[in-house]
């Protein structure tokens, strides 16, 4: 799909009378009121008939200057600013957010110490967030190529995750649950017999989607050999998670950098291997990801059958929190990719500066690389399986 | 039919000419009440079958149980809503499109033979006359396309013009060898060569075997179906060559994909499995006939529907790949193969 | 042409095998609710419209000042012993139901209910006002001595 007719007048047979057959190229807009743009994402794009020839994507519909209000809101305040970021994975942002305060307090001389406890929980209900998000992931990655059945399916285990959450938390999508030096409640009793009961459920359902999409022969050749990248594109564009994982590069944060406990736990890091295709292409980030849901779902696992007895959830931490005059930068490894905060203290009890790193936006720009010269419909199955969240590309 | 009107009483005093006229559209109304009762009930299994496909019950409250009313508070909704007209659309060709699409399937059951003598024209060329008229179907997609003037709709139209075009070849070649056995295109007597047992039915005679899957899967195609639905592809076309259309000029593409449906599945069942004849002999009375036709011809829909909740869809060009190299040569050598075998035999 | 065949097959094989699991949650009971027959059981943590009870409210605005959206309105008229609080009104249009207000609370009398359907036609209708005339504020060390004077 690499060779794109360039755009020029088609010349008619020999004939007085014939001229020549003018064709133009089609400039459209796809989006923000486009299905398959998982949001309002826009792209504008220059097609040559079926062919794309050319991706813009325009960014701001969504923007609600995030990192400005930090400036204004206390370092626990804007915790619940973060989980509008990716707010399909509402906690592990919280979570990010929580590290990069903890470890700017730690580099700045104060103690944090966490409770074993807490960072427990931490995991738990970390992963069991990046089975939901990889599950949403998974679900509109089936509509965008047209089959709808998976994503009601993948609804369904993802609301079994959300009834765990709204036990602990008490609510469905905008947790702010971490907090600044643990988590705000313990799992209660019932929420806990309801992870170990998702825990004997969640493979069988795994399989189930694997054999009904996954294995499907009009899905793989969909997506087989579809939006190839690179491993050194990739890494070029400062793509990160299932994206790079997809292009064969083993880079996971949770290993290569390990942050709160995830030493102690025993998980594969799944990379594309180009099994029906090319390594890199649609299908390889797509089954990265459900690779990474069973590896999850291992690490949940370990995690409950090591889970200290309930204690404290929170380091002692001071009611009004200051940070130092200072900076740290924290990043971790969210679903969509490799999440960071930089922030700068003035010293008071508000950020100076808070910089979001966020995935999906280093993800999103490959596309105008990876774009040019598929077909629309290939196009829509690219940003499928770049999994874009608009909340945290905007902020 | 204008028989049947002139012995009535009130009417007997009538000339001929008029007496035609009120047949031929009394006649009419009929096939366009059946069909728009019949879609809407379509419509109706479509979203339940769905609804529990997808682990959720679809729609349950209007019209008392499970919400069978629900498609006809829907077109009342439709006809109600505000038609907005696209403003630099080709307003003949914007106006026309509906009424071509839905025109292409109710032109079909004139032929459908739903019993021997339950037949709106026994055509000899019947089979023909239902190719013919459900191509029909994509003028009015081509001119629903280029009319919205918009150029998504422009995309589904002509992608609705490639795939309906192509995959007429494969549909017709799969139906030639039945036609080269009955020695005709009369849908009733078609049916008529599979009286009996059901191993009459053409399904089950192996050397038609490979025809009706092509047939079976041309005829997604040709109704736009998925994996074959590319002229709408809700999630690449925003929603294809109707993505302008409201209110009731959307109900009759909607009906009309409905109806299409049905005469689709009809057609496989007059061909390939016995029409009226339910396979046992003893059950074949002639009262029990239509319900038979129209049970086995809900069953092929229902498969459709089926498929529609199970499947992606392919791409444009997979589309013509499965066509132009699959299709057409399996389904020209099934066709060789079965004048070889039959000349041989005889 | 092996290929070819070998695809044909696989395409069937996997069609089939897909229809065999849709046919099954066919026969399966869905996992939806009817909602408004049926409602959820909600969990005790279960964060719905914030409340205040406002005869345990000391009208310390802690909770004002908590609230990331500012939100909490309250207004107090007079000094020392004439303060009154003459209104306490949550606005729900930009309420996110984060509950940091009910941390800092000193009477634990800002909760977060269990109520989550309040639709109104008018924005301005989510304004909740939770006083109407002027309230002395709570004084829990006053409470708590007339309590024991009782006792």
């Amino acid at each position: 799909m690499t060779d794109v007719r360039p755009h020029q007048d088609i010349a008619t047979p020999a004939g007085d009378i014939a001229k020549p057959i003018k064709s133009e190229l089609l400039h459209i807009n796809m989006g923000p009121q486009h299905p398959s743009t998982h949001g309002v994402l826009r792209l504008f794009i220059t097609t040559d008939g079926e062919m794309v020839t050319k991706v813009v994507p325009y960014l701001g519909y969504l923007h609600r200057c995030a990192e400005k209000i930090a400036e204004g809101n206390t370092y626990h305040q804007y915790i619940i600013y973060t989980d509008r970021m990716d707010y399909l994975a509402a906690m592990n942002c919280n979570w990010t957010y929580c590290l990069a305060v903890e470890n700017t307090l730690r580099s700045l001389g104060v103690e944090v110490e966490i409770p074993e406890y807490a960072e427990y929980v931490r995991v738990i209900i970390g992963e069991l967030n990046r089975i939901a998000s990889h599950l949403i992931a998974f679900g509109t990655y089936g509509l965008d190529i047209g089959a709808m059945t998976p994503f009601f399916h993948a609804l369904r285990e993802r609301e079994a995750i959300l009834n765990i959450f709204e036990k602990v938390c008490g609510a469905r999508l905008m947790y702010s649950y971490y907090d600044v030096g643990g988590v705000k409640w313990d799992i209660p009793d019932d929420a806990m017999d309801e992870i170990k009961l998702f825990i004997d459920l969640f493979p069988a359902k795994l399989d189930e989607y694997n054999e009904l999409l996954t294995g499907n022969k009009i899905f793989v050749e969909r997506t087989a050999n579809v939006g190839v990248l690179d491993a050194a594109t990739c890494i070029d564009y400062g793509c990160t998670g299932p994206v790079l994982r997809g292009s064969g590069v083993k880079h996971d944060l949770r290993k290569d950098d390990p942050y709160s406990i995830y030493d102690r736990f025993d998980f594969d890091i799944p990379v594309g291997t180009g099994t029906v295709g090319t390594v890199g292409d649609c299908w390889d980030r797509y089954h990265v990801r459900m690779l990474e849901m069973y590896e999850s779902w291992r690490i949940i696992q370990q995690a409950v059958d090591r889970i200290p007895p309930r204690g404290e959830v929170m380091a002692k931490m001071p009611k009004n929190l200051k940070v130092p005059p200072g900076q740290g930068y924290y990043r971790a490894e969210n679903p969509k990719g490799e999440m960071g905060f930089y922030i700068i203290s003035d010293g008071g009890t508000v950020p100076f500066r808070c910089k979001t790193r966020s995935p999906a936006f280093h993800n999103l720009h490959i596309i105008e690389h990876v774009g040019k010269g598929q077909m629309i419909s290939d196009l829509c199955a690219t940003i499928g399986s770049l999994d874009l969240v608009l909340g945290e590309i905007d902020r | 039919m204008h028989e049947t009107l002139s012995n009535l009483p009130l009417l007997s005093g009538l000339p001929a000419q008029v007496l035609v006229v009120l047949a031929m559209v009394s006649a009419g109304g009929i096939i366009l009440g059946c069909i728009a009762v019949g879609g809407m009930f379509f419509i109706w299994s479509e979203r339940k079958v769905a609804g529990y496909i997808q682990s959720r019950y679809g729609p349950m409250y209007v019209g008392g149980w499970h919400g069978v009313l629900q498609s006809l508070a829907d077109g009342v909704k439709l006809l109600l809503k505000e038609d907005i007209w696209p403003e630099k659309a080709d307003k003949p060709l914007w106006r026309m499109a509906p009424l071509l699409v839905f025109l292409g399937a109710f032109l079909s059951f004139v032929v459908l033979p739903f019993g021997p003598n339950f037949v709106g024209a026994n055509l000899d060329i019947g089979l023909f006359y239902v190719m013919a008229t459900s191509s029909l179907v994509v003028m009015g997609v081509i001119s629903a396309g280029w009319g919205s003037n918009n150029k998504w709709a422009l995309y589904g139209a002509l992608r609705g013009a490639a795939q309906v075009i192509s995959y007429e070849i494969p549909l017709g070649l799969a139906l030639l060898p039945v036609v080269m056995s009955t020695g005709s295109l009369n849908l009733g007597t078609i049916i008529q060569a599979q009286a009996g047992w059901i191993h009459n039915w053409h399904l089950l005679n192996p050397l038609f075997f490979v025809s009706f899957w092509i047939y079976v899967i041309s005829s997604l195609a040709e109704v736009n179906r998925v994996p074959f639905d590319l002229p709408e592809t809700e999630s690449e076309l925003v929603s294809g060559y109707h993505t302008e259309y409201t209110g009731m000029k959307f109900a009759f593409f909607f009906l009309g994909e409905y109806a299409d449906m049905f005469v689709v599945s009809a057609i496989g069942v007059t061909v390939f499995l016995g029409g009226w004849y339910s396979g046992i002999p003893a059950l074949d009375v002639p009262a029990l006939f239509p319900l038979i036709f129209i049970l086995k011809s809900f069953f092929l829909v229902f498969v459709q529907i089926w498929l529609r909740w199970t499947l992606p869809r392919l791409r444009v060009d997979q589309l013509m790949y499965v066509c132009w190299k699959v299709f057409i040569p399996i389904a020209l050598a099934n066709l060789l193969l079965y004048g070889v075998i039959r000349t041989v035999l005889s | 042409m092996v290929k070819f065949v070998t695809d044909i097959w696989d395409t069937f094989s996997t069609v089939f095998k897909g229809m065999g699991i849709t046919a099954r949650y066919m026969r399966k009971k869905p996992v939806t609710q009817q909602f408004p027959e049926e409602r959820w059981a909600l969990p005790d943590r279960f964060r719905g419209f914030v409340h205040n009870d406002v005869p345990r409210c000391t009208s310390c605005t802690l909770c004002a000042k908590a609230c990331p959206v500012d939100c909490i309105y309250i207004e107090m008229e007079g000094k020392g012993k004439d303060r009154r609080m003459t209104r306490f009104a949550i606005d729900y249009n930009k309420c996110i139901w984060c509950s940091l207000c009910t941390e800092p609370c000193p009477t634990n009398c800002i909760t977060m209910s269990h109520d989550y359907d309040h639709s109104v036609y008018l924005r301005e209708k989510l304004v909740y006002e939770f006083v109407g005339d002027p309230v002395i504020p709570f004084k829990p060390k006053k409470a708590a001595r007339e309590e024991e004077a009782e006792a």
